[in-house]
Parts: C-alpha cells; structure tokens; sequence
C-alpha cells in the first residue's frame, strides 16, 4: 500500500532496455576487430614479402616504392575505417547505453512514487511501450512519430526493428541472403545460446534448389553448408538427400512437408524468436507483460456487474462500460483474458466519494442495508438539515438513524 | 548501476580517438607512428638494407601487438560491463504466449492505444496510428480530444476564458458530481486580479466577485470568507508568510489543468486517471515481479496454481487504484458474491451468510465472533457496500 519505488518490478522490464545497445556495442567491436585482421594482416604480408624480396637480393626501388606505397595506404584505410566506425557507431552506441543507464540510475534513487520525477519517468516508461508495441505490430510510422514527438529516440529500438523489418521482408520474398548474414554477423552469440536457425535457413536454400530441379548444384550445397552439421542434424540432413530423388510435386508426406511453401512463415517466426533472444527481448510485447499483471491486478468479478461497476476503473471501461461511442474500446475485453485478482482482506469503498472507508472514516448502513462512508453522509446531513438520502434505492431517513458497521 | 556507468566510463576513455592523458597509446597513435616510419622508409628507398627492413618489420609486429593489447583491454572492459548490466538487470521477462494476440484483442487493445493518444493530446501519433491500424474512433469523440487540449493549453496560457466557457455550459454536470471546477476557475481569476498591480487594485478583484462568483456562494461560503479576508494581508509577501499562503501558490493555478481534464472526461463519461497508465504502472510497478516470483515458487514447490482463474497472491495497491468493494468474510475467508452476501448482525459486525449460518445455534442465536453480544440470525440485515 506503500508509495515506494518498487525498483525490483520496475526493473524487471528493463533488462531489454539495457541489453540492446550493449548487443550493439559488442557487434561494433567485433566489426572493428575484423578491420584490423583484414587490412593489418595484408601489411604485415607485405612486410614479409619485402624482406623474402631482399634477402634475395636484386630488388628494384621501384617495385619496394609500390608495395610501401601499398601498405600506406592500408594503414591509412584501416585508420580511417576505424575512425569512421567509432564516429558512426561506436560512440553514438556508448551515448546510448549511458543515456540508458542514466534513465534508469534516476529511479533507482527515487524515493516515492509521488514524486514528479517518477510521473515523468512512467509517462515516458509508457512511451516506449507503446513504441515497442507499435514496432512488433508493424505501426513504423506511429512509433517513430511517438519517438520523435516525445523525444525518446536514444530509448527505443527503432534501428533494430528496422533491420528486422528489412531481413523479414527479404524472407517473406523467399530470400535467405539478408538472415544468413545476420547469421553470420552473430555466430557465436547464436552458438552460444545453441541456436541453429541458421541450419534451418540452409536447408531451405537446399529445399529450393531441389525445387527448381538443380541436382549437381543441391549437392554442392548439401555438402558445403549442411553436412558440417551433422553432429545436430543429422536426421534432417539425411532426409534432406532423400529429397534429391522427389520433384516438388511429390505427394509423399515428409517430402511433400519440406516443399511446403509454410516453411518460409516458420522461418519468419523463427528469425523473429533468435533476434529477440539474443537482445533479451520478450517475445510478447512489453506493453502486454504489464499490461497482463495490471489487469489481474484489478480484475474483480464486480467489474463485470451492472450495478458495480467504477467508470473510474480500467477494468470496468470495455464491452458494456462507457458511453456507447467507446463500446469494445477499453481494457474489460483485454482484461478477460488474465486472472482475477486475489484479496485476503476486505476493503470497503464508498459508493459516493470513492474513498476507502476505515476506523476514521466508518462505513453507515442505511435501515435497508445500503451502506456509504461517514464522510459523504454528514456531508449530505449538513445540507439537508439531517437527513440522508440514499442515492441507489432512494430511501431517506435522518443522520441519526444510520448504523455504524463494523468491517474486520 | 554506478557499477555499470563506471565500466561505461572506462570504455568510453579506451575507445576515445585521441589517447589524451592516457598512459597506453590509443590504437590509432599506434598506427599514425607506423605510418611515420613506413613514410621515412620510402624517403630513403634507395638506402634500404636487409636489417634496416629488418626493424621496419619488427616495428610493424610491435604496433601489431601493441594494437592487439588495446583490443583485448577493450574486449575485457566490454565484457566487464556486461557483466554489470546482468547483475543489475538480473531477471529475464516470462513469456506469456498468444496474450492479447487473438484478433478481437488486438482490435480491443488497437482502440485503448487510440484513445490514449487523443486523450493525452498525441495527435500526430493518434493520426499516424489511424492510418496504420483498422480502429475507428468517431469523429465527434476525436473533436471533444482536440477542444480538451486547446482548453488545456489556454489555461497554461493563464487563460480561463474557454474553460469557463465550458464549465458554464456543463453547469449541471459539474454540479451533480459536486465538483468545484466552476468555482476555482473564478477563484484563480479572483487572485490572479488582486496580484495583477502593486498596490493591489483590490476595486476591480472585488467588481469580478460581484459580477461572476455569486452564484457559487451558497455552497463555498467559507472560502468566500477566505477570498475576501486575503486581501488584508496584501503585498504578496507577506501574503505568502500569512495562513492564507494556500492561496498565494501557484499549484493554485496549476492543480485547474488536471481538475479540468478529470470533468471534462467524466463528463464523456471516461475514467478520471489515464487507464493505460494506471495498468502499466501496477504492472511495472512490481505486479508482474510478484506474480512471477510467486509462480517460480510453487513450480519449485510442484505445486499446481488451484484456482487458475485467479491471482494465487494478493498484490497490494494504492487507494487511488482501489475502485471497487471487496468483502472477505472474516470468518470463512472467502470473497462474498451474490449467493453469498455480508451480513451485519445487530451489533454491526458483518460476515458472509453462510459464516452466519453455520455459526447459529438450534435456536437461531448467533454469538458475535468479535464481541459479546448474541442477536437472533433472523434479524442480520444484508448490505449492500
């Protein structure tokens, strides 16, 4: 009943927050670890070769101008790959993981919920919910208004979203380039986690390639791409040479299965899934996680009763609460899908003020058991010259006649 | 998180272009020092031996090493940092398939996101949301939301004139619900006049209560007292150091913005807090912690959720989120319903009826568990909260 911060359920929803920028930091990393492979590992050939050259004696200056002219400017390259890199991705992505971690340090030292900082802070909370709902739905367009509206880019994964975006669209096209290059960008996460969605997008290159009747070339790829494999798969990668002897108009079930146009869906799903995992991202939208345990928090059989129900709780707004123009608008029907809530205690609320009712403020019960808070009806008492009416049944009697009732 | 911000800002001074201060040289002062050596080589080409090639060479592998050291630091750092952010950040979201995802959910949940962009005042991501999804408000509502924010931001604007205006014509709404909004716009107006000059032009202050405030005094007649007894302890100053400093706050004015927008959506017949707000801060605010917890349990415990349409835990909440009566029986425990309806007994103690029963004698006298007095079980009245 307290008005702390509860820091441990608020952070419960944040560790996506944190783990996307720092995922984009590692990936920033590894790319800059490849530059310097790539580009170091020529000069030192170079090196190498200069010395071989001249150990055998007879080298042109010429020719030694050219090749140290060569590594020049791989050096050059290198430096400006890694500089541009730090410009472009690096450091954007480390004012990214700060701004973040700020954010959040902000709550951590906030006291009550009352606070002003906090009512921002859950305001813009609520903002990249809805920014992450409206990103899984499709809604690009609302959520990158919501994000600039609110100025809440650095908070929210709209690059990540679009580069889900863009590798799904290639998927639903029937290609595999982008997903398997997102694979390969992320192998040894992926191993980590023992995610094979790559195996999963092989074999689907394979599939097409049987389907358009190109044998020599499906062998090829079944043995560069899936046999390595085999440890895990084996049993798919044995099927899958089976496939070489059935046209795609087979109607043999299991061959039939793998020519199923379907497959290309599931992968979709599939790819969704592993982005999400290795960003720590749910799978349902956040909005919904919280969403779910608000309701259930609230859910009570009297929010779907007529005569009870509060035009002030969100449960109760839904199929039948509201003005008709919002009918089916409102979280009731949500809520019919979450538990209702569990109460060991009573407690009472006044019909009329809304207010709970306790010791200082004691529930009265008219003669025909109706009861109100003590509050409401000397309030009603002092303007009526001691009578009360009751607003529900109407009946009236004086202030003094109401029963005190006592709730344990 | 200082944890976790340290790592960051360790990071940040490893990475930086220039090494500055630092004792280690940044990657990109290894390369520009080899790229001076390799251009004083090529100025002397024609000199070149085998073992001046031969430190050339071994200058190349030392920067290399050098340019390996920082990236296995900054490698280090990185995964440092990781580590902090897990330890912060330790629990992993649940996963509650197919939740809102049915067709009718998505619609229901399409048109509370709709709602909330209009009713805070979102209106570019409201029409943007409208071209991307299939909801439908009507446009009579969408209008209300628009004269809702235009009245609220004339009032920031310390312009009370639409919000009377509005107030004037739901007079009988406001009066229903007993809400003051009326009477504090004028009430702001009033005090806005009286610290408009210095010396206060207490003349016009009190033409303006002649001319619009009467009507609201039978039923604020002590404030009116207040109103005009203020005035006594004019400048400002002095007011704000008297026991009538309430009216010299500016949350005077302020506190007519959220009061406005409270009316004015129950007068649409909407709830007075922001719903998607209040659900996702009770369900931020530690709900889904406790529900998850209590679920992590008794999947240790292997212990089945009994009754699976209902919380196994009570979350407690604020009063504010507390909206309906909720009557447990103290004696069974259990939550009354219509079959099961609170009693009150004569002496005032409530329980469930069938409590009630089972503690009545053969003769139909029932001994209060909580006091001493007996009553007859026929004469426990049934109550309505």
């Amino acid at each position: 009943m307290s008005n702390k911060v509860d820091v441990e359920g608020a952070f419960l929803f944040e560790q996506p927050f944190a783990r996307v920028p720092y995922e984009n930091y590692r990936k920033v990393f590894r790319t800059s670890q490849k530059h310097i492979e790539r580009e170091y590992g020529a000069i030192q050939s170079a090196a190498s070769d200069i010395s071989s050259s001249l150990k055998a004696g007879g080298t042109q200056a010429s020719e030694l101008t050219t090749t140290i002219d060569g590594m020049i400017g791989r050096v050059d390259t290198l430096k400006r790959k890694l500089s541009d890199l730090h410009d472009c991705a690096g450091k954007p992505t480390q004012d990214v993981i700060r701004e973040r971690l700020q954010h959040m340090a902000m709550v951590e030292n906030l006291g009550s919920t009352a606070d002003s900082d906090y009512n921002k802070w859950a305001d813009q909370r609520l903002d990249r919910w809805l920014v992450d709902w409206c990103l899984r739905h499709g809604k690009e367009k609302t959520a990158k208004r919501i994000a600039r509206e609110k100025e809440i880019e650095v908070l929210v994964d709209l690059d990540l979203f679009s580069d889900i975006q863009r590798i799904e669209k290639a998927l639903a096209e029937y290609s595999c380039t982008e997903a398997l290059a997102w694979c390969s960008e992320n192998k040894a996460s992926l191993r980590k986690v023992k995610n094979t969605l790559e195996f999963d997008l092989r074999l689907q290159e394979y599939i097409e390639l049987c389907r358009v009747e190109k044998k020599s070339e499906a062998i090829l790829y079944l043995q560069k791409h899936l046999i390595p494999w085999q440890e895990t798969h084996l049993t798919q990668i044995l099927q899958a040479s089976g496939l070489l002897a059935f046209p795609s108009g087979t109607s043999c079930r299991p061959y039939m299965r793998l020519y199923d146009p379907l497959r290309w869906k599931a992968l979709i799903k599939l790819f969704r899934r592993s982005i999400y995992m290795l960003n720590a991202l749910p799978s349902e939208p956040l909005l919904n996680l919280a969403l779910y345990a608000g309701l259930a928090s609230l859910k009570l059989p009297a929010c779907y009763e007529h005569s009870t129900k509060n035009v002030d709780c969100p449960v109760c707004d839904g199929d039948s609460g509201g003005s008709s123009s919002m009918r089916g608008m409102g979280l009731g029907k949500l809520a019919k899908e979450v538990p209702y809530t569990h109460h060991a205690n009573s407690t009472i609320v006044c019909h009329i003020t809304k207010k709970i009712m306790d010791a200082d403020n004691m529930p009265m019960a008219f003669p025909n058991g109706y009861v109100y808070s003590r509050e409401a009806m000397e309030e009603m008492a002092a303007k009526n010259n001691g009578v009360v009416i009751c607003p529900r049944t109407g009946i009236s009697c004086q202030f003094s006649e109401l029963r005190k009732v006592f709730i344990s | 998180m200082d944890a976790s911000l340290k790592e960051l800002s360790k990071l940040e001074k490893l990475t930086a272009s220039s090494s500055g201060r630092n004792k280690a040289s940044s990657v990109s002062d290894s390369l520009d020092s080899l790229l001076v050596a390799l251009e004083s080589v090529r100025a002397n080409i024609d000199d070149i031996s085998e073992e001046a090639w031969e430190s050339i060479s071994q200058n190349i592998e030392a920067k290399k090493k050098e340019i390996d050291d920082r990236q296995k630091e900054i490698y280090s750092v990185t995964a440092k940092l990781g580590k902090a952010i897990d330890k912060k950040f330790p629990a992993t979201l649940p996963s509650y398939p197919d939740l809102f995802e049915s067709d009718a959910s998505i619609s229901a949940l399409e048109g509370a996101i709709a709602l909330h962009f209009l009713r805070t005042g979102q209106f570019e991501a409201a029409q943007a949301f409208f071209e991307e999804s299939n909801v439908d408000i009507p446009s009579e509502l969408r209008s209300q939301f628009i004269e809702l924010h235009s009245i609220l931001r004339a009032l920031r604007g310390q312009d009370i004139g639409p919000a009377l205006l509005w107030a004037s014509r739901h007079r009988e709404f406001l009066q229903s619900r007993g809400s003051p909004l009326e009477f504090y716009l004028h009430r702001s107006q009033y005090i806005r006049l009286l610290l408009s000059s210095h010396p206060a032009n207490f003349h016009d202050a009190v033409a303006y209560v002649k001319a619009q405030m009467r009507p609201f005094f039978q039923d604020h007649q002590a404030e009116f007292q207040r109103l005009m007894a203020c005035a006594v302890y004019l400048p400002l100053s002095r007011l704000q150091t008297s026991h009538y400093a309430d009216l010299a706050s500016p949350s005077l004015h302020f506190e007519l913005e959220p009061l406005f927008a409270k009316e004015y959506c129950a007068s649409l017949g909407m709830s007075r807090q922001v719903p998607l707000r209040v659900v996702g801060d009770i369900g931020g605010g530690g709900a889904l912690a406790k529900i998850e917890k209590c679920r992590r349990v008794m999947r240790e415990r292997k212990s089945e959720w009994s009754q699976r349409d209902e919380l196994p835990i009570e979350i407690n909440l604020a009063p504010e989120n507390q909206y309906h009566s909720i009557f447990t029986c103290p004696v069974s425990k259990e939550q009354s319903t219509e079959h099961n309806p609170p009693m009150m007994m004569t002496c005032g103690h409530v329980v469930a009826r069938d409590s009630l029963q089972k503690l009545a004698k053969s003769s139909g006298r029932v001994k209060c568990p909580y006091c001493p007095t007996e009553s007859l079980s026929s004469s426990a009245l049934q109550v309505y909260f």
